[in-house]
């Protein structure tokens, strides 16, 4: 520990140890910062002008609690803000962590605030100098950069803001304290309802933005399993051009009666076709705006199946280590202070970005294709410039590549792509044929693997040419019900009504999940899911809907452009909020009553297997012996004497239907998860053909 | 009252809230499939019945309505 006769020095405060490492060794004169170590908090200690701690949180250290103890009461309409550990169970360490920073803050006569420059940096850091600190937040400076690149934090050092962005953290302060209310309000009226119907405890939540957010998927979900289809015809042709064979489209898209349909395919019968004209449309594909963090999320997750939540942990830990520019950001900017042009010369030591940047660089401006969206706080998402200094793990190779490319794709010139529509005239019924080609690459060719432009080529074609039309096809077509929303189109959703932050989105996304109101990747809603929505709609539809948790959102933000006073929108929004939690105290009977069905459902749903293989009547379930209590997995016929099947289970950790059959024998699989192991999947058929595989497979490697 | 598919309270034509919107669609949607296949009340109840594209509660109403041998108006 730093003694108490010890020359006073500078503390830093950083929002993750990485970070306090980062910025450490890149304020010391010698690069190399001392890691010291108090209770097993890290802290690291530098020399420049004078000596420098720089000691770092593990995210938020401090929280809204309410002001009486307890949890199964509500209302809530006092609070204050506590230390975590005394608030949340399992926060233990962070007693521990903020001893330790209180005793590096006595001996310090300067102190700078060095968490990410967002809302949730602003308050972790006034929390921690208002309260750990013993109320230096009113004379602390402030440290603003977007990346943790040396030179940028050696800046940033050098031209400290004097003080603390108290706008931005009155926004953050009001935010957290309005959303604990709506969520501790409402989250305990439903858990308590269920549980005073019941006797058995579920935690049920939601929350301001949670509600709206399970209200989209529910009405999607509705729009889903209560379509009927349209039946419709499609006509294509298959039309030979010097030997090869291609497909042209019937003019219309859809047919929308099967005689109609019959009887174009009974003209076009045995007839050939002859060019009626040929089209040729030239256009523009401008290159793509620069990633705010929702883009880069739905990127992600079109490209590589990464949820929204994955993409951010994983573009966090690349920012960590200064290899990409701060993600939690909503811009679409670039400005030119991030010196594109170093950027690109850094990153042509990569073999694969060596020609293209080479290109980009030899051009007279580099201008990026900015888009709208601004943040007062940070640019859009750039490479840093600086190389991985580990082989990056595949996901975090995917992502630095992903903003590298992007990057450079942004100062790209428009590609320019032509399309060809071929009218082909079949006895009297038009037929079109199309082409696709690119003319131009421009900036697809920085966007690599990652552009999605199909080319069709079509061979040289004149108008009056005769074609042979080898066979004419009908197909039966229905219209299909909307798409289910994922988890990357949820979030672009909330983004384009505009509900939540982007540091919040992908968590509350991950909540739907984990409080069961929803499953899958393409999301299904569940029963539950479905009673928890009904019951906030028919009891305060005010919390569900969309414009009261915009307009609250429009409230807040401008309180960072002090706008808009905190008392104001905290004394409103609790207004809301009473004669709601009033009316959920009300009904507690009925709500708890249609909540506990629904759970109770839930449960039993989660316990399906799927169709018993062996009799094909009845459900596999699984089951708990009555004897032992051991679980297994049985039959629901075996209760009407049917049928005997029954399988035995692991009996430690979680056993997790999956929803699908084995590839190699068909029966019904489900999912093992098992503390500090790796989750397996079982098939439960002891004659499954893959395990009599694998046990040969496993023999054979033992022989040799 | 409960709902004719399901044990949810019934709000219209003996319907849950769910199943009413499902059994609107179907009835919106029989005219459609009348001029495009030339079908019966019954056989456009089986057909969507089967249709791996319905929803999930328009089946259940069809079937319903199958079993029921309701007519066309749904009395």
């Amino acid at each position: 520990m730093v003694c108490a006769n010890m020359e006073k020095y500078t503390l830093i405060i950083t929002e993750k140890p990485d970070a306090a490492q980062r910025i450490a060794s890149a304020l010391d004169l010698k690069g190399k910062a001392k890691k010291m170590e108090d209770n097993g908090v890290p802290y690291y200690a530098a020399k420049r002008d004078k000596p420098i701690i720089v000691v770092p949180a593990i995210g938020h250290l401090y929280t809204v609690a309410e002001e009486r103890s307890g949890r199964n009461y509500y209302p809530v309409f006092s609070f204050k803000w506590v230390p975590r550990y005394m608030a949340e169970r399992g926060a233990k360490q962070i007693r521990v962590w903020l001893e330790t920073i209180s005793k590096l803050a006595e001996n310090a006569d300067t102190y700078i605030d060095a968490c990410d420059y967002d809302i949730e940096g602003s308050i972790i850091g006034y929390c921690i100098l208002k309260y750990a600190c013993g109320g230096k937040d009113d004379i602390a400076k402030r440290m603003k950069y977007s990346t943790l690149t040396k030179g940028e934090l050696e800046k940033a050092y050098a031209e400290l803001l004097p003080k603390l962005d108290f706008a931005l953290i009155e926004a953050g302060r009001t935010r957290h304290e309005i959303d604990w209310l709506y969520g501790v309000n409402l989250s305990r009226a439903l858990t308590i309802a269920a549980k005073n119907w019941s006797g058995k405890y579920a935690t049920l939540s939601t929350g301001r933005v949670q509600g709206p957010t399970l209200r989209f998927l529910v009405a999607r979900e509705k729009s889903i399993r209560s379509f009927v289809p349209t039946p419709y015809w499609e006509i294509r042709a298959e039309i030979e051009i010097e030997g090869k064979i291609f497909e042209a489209e019937y003019e219309k898209d859809m047919i929308e009666t099967k005689k109609e349909a019959e009887a174009i395919i009974n003209a076009c019968k045995g007839k050939n076709g002859v060019v009626e004209s040929i089209d040729f449309k030239q256009f523009q594909q401008m290159p793509p705006t620069p990633f705010d963090i929702g883009a880069l999320q739905s990127e992600a997750y079109s490209l590589f199946g990464y949820t929204p939540r994955r993409t951010l942990d994983i573009a966090q830990r690349l920012y960590l280590e200064a290899l990409i520019s701060y993600p939690r950001t909503s811009s679409q900017k670039l400005p030119p202070v991030i010196n594109h042009e170093e950027i690109l010369k850094n990153l042509s030591s990569v073999s694969e970005y060596k020609k293209l940047t080479a290109e980009l660089l030899a051009k007279k401006e580099l201008k990026p294709n900015e888009g709208k969206k601004e943040d007062p706080a940070h640019p859009a998402i750039y490479p840093t410039g600086n190389l991985p200094e580990r082989v990056l793990e595949e996901p975090e190779r995917r992502i630095w590549d992903l903003v590298v490319r992007r990057f450079m794709a942004v100062f790209g010139e428009p590609a320019i792509r032509q399309s060809v529509k071929v009218c082909i005239n079949v006895n009297g019924q038009r037929f079109f044929l199309r082409g696709r080609q690119t003319l131009k690459e421009g900036w697809l060719r920085f966007y690599g693997p990652y552009v999605r432009a199909e080319e069709v080529l079509l061979p040289q074609i004149e108008r009056e040419q005769k074609l042979k039309v080898k066979r004419v096809i009908l197909e039966d077509k229905f219209t299909k019900p909307p798409p289910r929303y994922n988890p990357g189109s949820l979030l672009k959703k909330m983004e384009e009504v505009g509900i939540g932050t982007k540091a919040t989105r992908a968590d509350i996304i991950q909540t739907l999940y984990d409080r069961k109101y929803v499953r899958d990747e393409r999301i299904v809603v569940t029963d539950l899911g479905f009673e928890v929505l009904e019951v906030l709609k028919n009891h305060c539809p005010t919390i569900v809907s969309i414009e009261l948790t915009k307009r609250l959102e429009e409230r807040m933000d401008k309180i960072q452009t002090n706008m808009e006073k905190r008392e104001n929108v905290l004394l409103d929004a609790v207004e809301i909020l009473k004669p709601v939690v009033e009316e959920l105290k009300d009904k507690e009977k009925t709500i708890g009553e249609q909540l506990s069905n629904a759970i109770k459902r839930a449960r039993l749903e989660e316990r399906i297997v799927g169709q018993c293989p062996i009799c094909g009547t009845g459900t596999l379930m699984i089951l708990y012996s009555r004897k032992t209590g051991k679980r297994f997995i049985g039959c629901t016929n075996y209760f009407k004497k049917m049928c005997n099947t029954a399988f035995p289970l692991p009996q430690r950790g979680t056993v997790r239907p999956l929803g699908r059959n084995c590839r190699g024998c068909g029966w019904p699989t489900v999912q093992i998860r098992i503390k500090g192991r790796r989750p397996w999947n079982l098939c439960f058929n002891p004659e499954c053909p893959l395990k009599e595989e694998r046990r040969r497979r496993n023999e054979m490697q033992s022989v040799q | 009252m409960r709902c004719k598919v399901c044990s949810r309270d019934a709000v219209e034509n003996d319907y849950c809230e769910l199943h009413a919107r499902a059994y609107q669609s179907i009835m919106k949607k029989y005219e459609v499939w009348k001029r495009a296949l030339e079908i019966s009340w019954k056989e456009y109840l089986s057909e969507i019945a089967k249709n791996p594209f319905t929803g999930e509660w328009a089946k259940e109403v069809a079937e319903h309505l199958l079993k029921g041998g309701e007519e066309e108006s749904g009395a």
